[in-house]
């Protein structure tokens, strides 16, 4: 068993507020990777088992949200905007730069492990694109200056 | 019911059936009213991710999909406007962006639903370009089938497929939009009884069976209409035939009986009919005990002179017949002449038996043993009985299921019956003791009917021609009984008189003959079975 007792009953109590157990898939997955920090293989296929589902049914939704992982990630989450109004006001631009200052293309995570670099949909931050979040803390009206200095800074 | 009106049709349709559905209960789709589709399958839950299935229908502002659209009393419905066409134009223009247009190495040319309506309904030249996006050709998804991840059009097909038929499971979509691929779990395979089915639904050539890619080109091949011999279930093939031989079998739809679907053993069961084990000539054991190709009339005048020693030394309780499974209504009913007129008693049939699925496989893994139980040949547990107490001096065999273990086993217990006469198409075992051989047709190779294990009567044709000498058993048999002098028989076999005549001798099978059953098959008559 890969997932914890203790998130299993986390899993169990959300599964509570919803009509049907599969309702609680997406809480459950965000519960599995706040647990790992990603969602394993194995873990798919004990949630498949919790949820009465296949194995590849959980499998579509992680890799339908990109905020679900199924591999190990770097140890700060970047993410920067890159939706419409974001990249009307220069985030693609600012996301190479992060990529060239990192070496490394978005989705992935720098060579000593410290950071993973991904593209976000809407964060709901348009009026202070471009912006990016680390873990869960936004930083908004950024330049690409400013955002490496902000990645520089991380341990 | 609903009444509704399709273009220049009147339909009467069940409620809650979907227009799609409504045209292909009615046998119009694609066959008098062409509603382009890739995503919806007649026997698959329905998805409505394509968009390709779009109609106008009276009172509706937008184009609603066919396949998704319950019909309602009072329809009226239009498949052929202007604005279908266009719309038809655009989600082909959207699905071919991506595509590598590699038809030219495409296994799936010639018949690929995208090529097709590519034809009909594309606008002919690309308004893009950017690179289409470059994905892995040959993705090796399990034992039977290779992906290649660029043709497909995520119609979803095959992932319903699995979960729905088989019940596995085995393929999801994974990522999104156009990063979009179909793939197996992490560290699983494609791997079901009925995996092979997925290449067939699959309308472009993203699915491909590792058995059929790059074997011949789909053009070449001409479709013989047959029937699986693998179980009893027989399910409807199409033989794909060319050069004189069969490249692979496909399933043919016939909803009483295999609906679209085949297993994956009973679609290798092709490699049977051209295989390197084929009996290809008859033969005859000599004195020093090897046995050694003969002609025909040679082989056939020893069974005769073999069986009538027997008959006339002992009596025809010396004599034991065993029918084969594998053989026609037609073939059969001239071993039940030659049966009565020689006055044998106990006929029997050996039936080998194997695993049975809930979904279409059949324990009994032959074509015809229900039709060879209505010709009147049972059980075998007395005739194996008069074997092992050695009261038997000659046996008439028709194929080699008596090899099943529950029956004789390895075949030890023939060695000590004076005269073996054997009729097969592949060597066995049994050969051993064989004193006569006498190569036999395989269905694919004559004209009969086989009775399923339902009772459906269903028809073979000869798809091929055996490129040695082979015989049916019903030509065979009616040239021993001619050998053998007895009235009535001429030597003369003609399959769909004999079929006609069926009915005589067993009433279940009255008007139920090779003519009348058509290529679907027709139930034999209540009781008769
Ligand atoms: S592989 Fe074929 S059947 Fe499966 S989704 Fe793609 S196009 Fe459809
Ligand atoms: S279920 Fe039986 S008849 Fe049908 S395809 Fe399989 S072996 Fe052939
Ligand atoms: S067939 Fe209707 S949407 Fe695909």
């Amino acid at each position: 068993m890969v997932i914890s007792e203790d998130t299993r009953a986390a899993i169990e109590r959300e599964i509570g507020k919803y009509p049907q157990r599969r309702g609680a898939l997406l809480p459950a997955l965000h519960l599995v990777q706040q647990e790992h920090g990603f969602v394993s293989p194995d873990s798919m296929r004990e949630l498949a088992g919790i949820f009465e589902l296949l194995p590849v049914e959980v499998m579509e939704v992680v890799h339908f949200y990109n905020m679900f992982h199924d591999r190990p990630r770097g140890r700060h989450q970047v993410h920067v905007c890159t939706n419409l109004p974001c990249s009307l006001r220069g985030a693609r631009g600012l996301m190479r730069q992060l990529e060239s200052h990192l070496g490394i293309h978005a989705g992935e995570t720098t060579a000593d492990g410290r950071i993973s670099l991904g593209h976000e949909e809407c964060l709901g931050a348009c009026a202070y694109a471009p912006m990016l979040r680390i873990g869960e803390t936004y930083h908004e009206n950024l330049d690409a200056e400013q955002a490496k200095r902000l990645l520089d800074g991380l341990e | 019911m609903a009444s509704i009106r399709v273009d220049d049709h009147e339909l009467e349709v069940e409620e809650g059936r979907t227009l799609l559905q409504a045209l292909d209960d009615a046998g119009l789709l694609m066959n008098g009213v062409d509603v382009p589709h890739y995503c919806w399958h007649p026997k698959l839950a329905i998805d409505g991710s394509c968009r390709l299935c779009q109609v106008e229908i009276e009172g509706f502002p937008k184009l609603q999909i066919a396949c998704n659209t319950p019909v309602k009393d009072g329809m009226v419905v239009r498949t052929q406007t202007e604005a279908v066409r266009r719309a038809r134009e655009g989600v082909m223009e959207l699905l071919l962006i991506n595509h590598p247009l590699d038809c030219p190495i495409c296994d799936q040319a010639g018949e690929c639903k995208l090529q097709d309506y590519a034809f009909e309904y594309g606008v002919g030249q690309s308004r893009t370009r950017e690179p289409r996006r470059a994905l892995k050709k040959s993705v090796d998804l399990g034992p039977t089938i290779v992906f290649d991840q660029e043709r497909c059009i995520l119609c979803r097909r095959c992932v319903r497929f699995c979960r729905e038929v088989p019940k596995t499971g085995e393929l999801g979509v994974f990522n999104r939009g156009d990063q979009s691929v179909i793939e197996t779990f992490p560290g699983s395979e494609l791997d079901n009884p009925y995996s092979m089915n997925v290449a067939d639904i699959c309308p472009v050539g993203a699915l491909t069976t590792k058995d059929f890619r790059f074997k011949i080109r789909v053009w070449f091949l001409e479709d013989v209409p047959g029937v699986c011999t693998g179980c009893a279930a027989g399910c409807n093939v199409w033989l794909g035939t060319a050069n004189n031989k069969v490249y692979r079998y496909v399933p043919r739809r016939n909803d009483a009986v295999n609906e679209t679907w085949i297993c994956d053993h009973g679609r290798m069961t092709y490699q049977q009919i051209g295989s390197a084990d084929r009996i290809a000539h008859p033969a005859l054991r000599g004195e020093d005990g090897i046995l050694r190709a003969a002609s025909l009339d040679d082989a056939l005048a020893e069974a005769a002179a073999r069986l009538r020693r027997v008959l006339d030394a002992t009596g025809p309780g010396a004599l034991g017949v065993v029918a084969s499974p594998h053989a026609s209504n037609e073939d059969l009913a001239v071993l039940r002449s030659l049966v009565d007129a020689l006055a044998v008693e106990g006929a029997a049939l050996a039936v080998r038996q194997g695993d049975s699925d809930e979904i279409l496989v059949q324990a009994e893994k032959a074509a015809n043993a229900t039709g060879a139980r209505a010709l009147g040949f049972g059980d075998p547990a007395a005739l194996l009985e008069r074997l092992r107490g050695g009261a038997l001096e000659a046996l008439l065999v028709l194929g080699h299921d008596l090899l099943d273990p529950a029956l004789l086993g390895e075949g030890d217990a023939l060695d000590g019956v004076g005269s073996v006469i054997l009729l097969d198409s592949h060597h066995s075992p049994l050969e051993r003791a064989a004193h006569v051989v006498l190569p036999t047709r395989h269905a694919a190779e004559k004209f009969g009917t086989l009775t399923n294990h339902a009772g459906r009567v269903q028809r073979v044709r000869p798809a091929v021609e055996p490129a040695w000498a082979a015989w049916s058993e019903g030509e065979l048999l009616a040239r021993l009984g001619a050998a053998l002098g007895l009235p009535d028989f001429d030597g003369k076999f003609d399959p769909r008189a004999v079929s006609r005549a069926l009915g005589e001798r067993a009433p279940a099978f009255d008007g139920v003959d090779w003519d009348s059953v058509g290529d679907e098959g027709l139930p034999l008559k209540q009781g008769g079975a």
